[in-house]
């Protein structure tokens, strides 16, 4: 492998691996706060691309295109977790795990009720031909989901370190009963933290798109954004966009070093060895319990 | 001998189905061995995750391990299926316990996701051996054949399924009646309690996810036999989101549970083929309704209203 090459495979797999990064953002955000493994992220995402295209069909300039997107996959997740996630926050952790697959599965349903299970494409609203500079071929789409990814990232751990909301999650993950004692809104700390990852999760799914087509089975994302989201310890939200790259360089490189047939294998047995010899990820903190 | 009314009533239901069967045409009879092949397997991932509390999202990996397994040995050493079946079913409950070494220290959200990652690794190596398990293209089963080579009408192998899935449920009604039945509720209830009271969490653990891939592998080699022909992606995430509904619709950690749930789910297809194109969003929300309304599902909805009442009106009057 020349040197060249290698450079650009990592391009390649750091522009995959940042869709991944929000993707495992967004599922390690209500999960810090909530303790909910959200399984539906990844319809999420796919809601985000069909959410993406229905208005880029309005003829609306992109950046409206983007708000707008970002702001209904908020107010979903607010919906949602409202209906549906609060009446069950305290049942036990498989009762949560299945209503976030039942409600992937409702969101994919819908979807696929209203558009078809037939592909779409959407197309980037940049230029298709690459930047060329010191010998490597930049494309101008992957750069604009690296600046976004770059953007969230550097929001969020500005949001929960600076802003009262964000601090108010830190002590609610920390113990959700103790701040409400000390007169922290749970409730509303459940809501941000949904609507904030609904959102995240939409944009990667109007960002993914003109990338991999839309097709109800985008939510497959969800599975690199989880097995980041393992890398990353899933309490450390550095942790997780660190993962999440990793995981778009391993399935790069390792398509170009182990072939095409073994290496859908590599992403899933990492994912188990994780969890056997490190449950906590390489970032996060073990959990440690009182009996 | 003293027969319980429940044993006494279970007898006759297997011979009213077996008489009944052979009243029916084809398709019925099919979709009667595909009821009682999901009550089967519900039965397994009942024992699981209903009583001992493990959350498993590779039940259908487990059920592909048998039917691939048993489907295999009689293309490639020529085995009758009454003899491929066991020896898949043996595999499947080792590979289990295979699996449940490293994961039986692992707790919910991350014993979802290494199940989850399991199943992903079995269907993955399913599509790209192609060359022994046909890929996604999937695999012709060859017609089952008893002594003499003749091969096996539907009815014979749907009395075949009738027997095996009676079976199963008596064997797991004693099975829960037994000591490690009440472990593996024990560990459900509380780890810490039951380890402190001498059950051994790990073991009852390991004998969980064995038993668990045992009924799998034995519903999946039926399975292949019924179908005659199985293909990876039916034993995708969806399959195995399919029999975690059948135990929660039915009621978690009941034996009645596992197998209302999978008849009456079995059912669901044939009755909304007018709304086909709705199956998923109703699907999803029988399962979100389930949970946020009944969380002890049909079975215990129908021991209040039905079962207990009879029971307390029948009690009432030999009181008098």
């Amino acid at each position: 492998m020349t040197i060249t090459l290698a450079f650009q495979l990592a391009i390649a797999g750091v522009s995959v691996g940042s869709i991944y990064a929000l993707v495992a953002l967004a599922i390690v955000i209500p999960f810090k706060s909530s303790g909910v493994l959200n399984f539906a992220q990844g319809e999420v995402v796919t809601f985000g691309a069909y959410a993406a295209l229905v208005l880029t069909q309005l003829a609306l300039p992109y950046p409206v295109v983007v708000l707008g997107v970002v702001v209904l996959g908020g107010v979903g997740g607010i919906v949602a977790e409202r209906l549906l996630i609060r009446p069950i926050v305290q049942a036990p952790e498989f009762t949560l795990v299945m209503a976030t697959f039942a409600i992937g599965l409702l969101i994919k349903g819908l979807i696929s009720l209203k558009f078809g299970d037939s592909a779409a494409s959407l197309d980037s609203p940049f230029d298709p031909e690459p930047l060329i500079a010191l010998g490597l071929r930049f494309n101008l789409t992957s750069l604009w989901i690296l600046a976004c990814t770059t953007f969230v990232t550097l929001s969020v751990i500005g949001f929960f370190k600076y802003t009262k909301m964000g601090k108010a999650m830190r002590a609610v993950s920390v113990n959700a009963e103790a701040s409400r004692l000390m007169g922290i809104r749970v409730s509303s700390v459940y809501r941000w933290a949904w609507g904030i990852s609904t959102a995240i999760g939409a944009l990667s799914g109007l960002l993914v798109a003109p990338l991999i087509g839309i097709n109800p089975e985008i939510g497959h994302l969800i599975l690199r954004g989880l097995l980041a989201a393992v890398i990353g310890g899933f309490t450390s939200i550095a942790g997780a966009v660190f993962g999440g790259i990793a995981v778009g360089l391993i399935e790069t490189f390792s398509g170009v070093l182990i072939g095409s047939t073994f290496k859908n294998l590599v992403p899933f047995l990492l994912l188990m060895l994780l969890l056997f010899f490190r449950p906590h990820g390489l970032f996060g903190t073990a959990e440690a319990k009182r009996v | 001998m003293k027969i319980s009314p429940a044993t006494l009533f279970g007898v006759v239901a297997v011979g009213a189905f077996a008489i009944a069967g052979s009243f029916m045409g084809s398709y019925p009879i099919y979709l009667l061995s595909l009821a009682m092949i999901n009550v089967i397997s519900a039965l397994g991932l009942n024992l699981l995750t209903g009583n001992s509390g493990q959350i498993s999202l590779c039940h259908s990996s487990f059920m592909a391990l048998g039917a691939y397994v048993s489907s295999l040995l009689t293309l490639v050493f020529g085995m009758p299926f009454w003899v491929a079946i066991p020896c898949a079913v043996l595999i499947a409950a080792c590979l289990g316990t295979l699996l449940s070494l490293p994961t039986r220290r692992l707790r919910g959200i991350y014993l979802a996701l290494a199940t989850l990652g399991f199943l992903q690794l079995v269907q993955i190596t399913l599509e790209e051996m192609a060359d022994l398990t046909g890929g996604v293209r999937g695999l012709k089963v060859p017609q089952p054949t008893i002594f003499d080579g003749q091969p096996l009408n539907y009815y014979s192998i749907y009395l075949v399924v009738l027997a095996v899935c009676g079976l199963s449920i008596l064997v797991t009604r004693n099975l829960l009646a037994s000591r490690i039945g009440r472990e593996l509720n024990a560990v459900r209830t509380s780890p810490h309690a039951s380890q402190a009271l001498g059950v051994s969490v790990d073991r009852v653990k390991l004998i969980a996810f064995a038993l668990a891939a045992g009924y799998a592998g034995l519903a999946g080699g039926l399975l292949a036999v019924v179908v005659g022909f199985i293909d990876p992606n039916e034993f995708g995430v969806s399959a195995a989101l399919k029999q975690i509904t059948f135990i929660v619709v039915g009621g978690l950690g009941s034996v009645m549970g596992s197998v209302l749930g999978a008849t009456v789910l079995s059912a669901l297809p044939e009755l909304l083929r007018p709304v086909k194109e709705y199956s998923d969003v109703i699907y999803a929300l029988i399962l979100l309704g389930f949970l946020i309304f009944v969380p002890r599902g049909l079975a215990a909805a129908l021991e209040r209203f039905a079962l207990s009442p009879i029971r307390k009106r029948v009690w009432r009057r030999k009181s008098l």
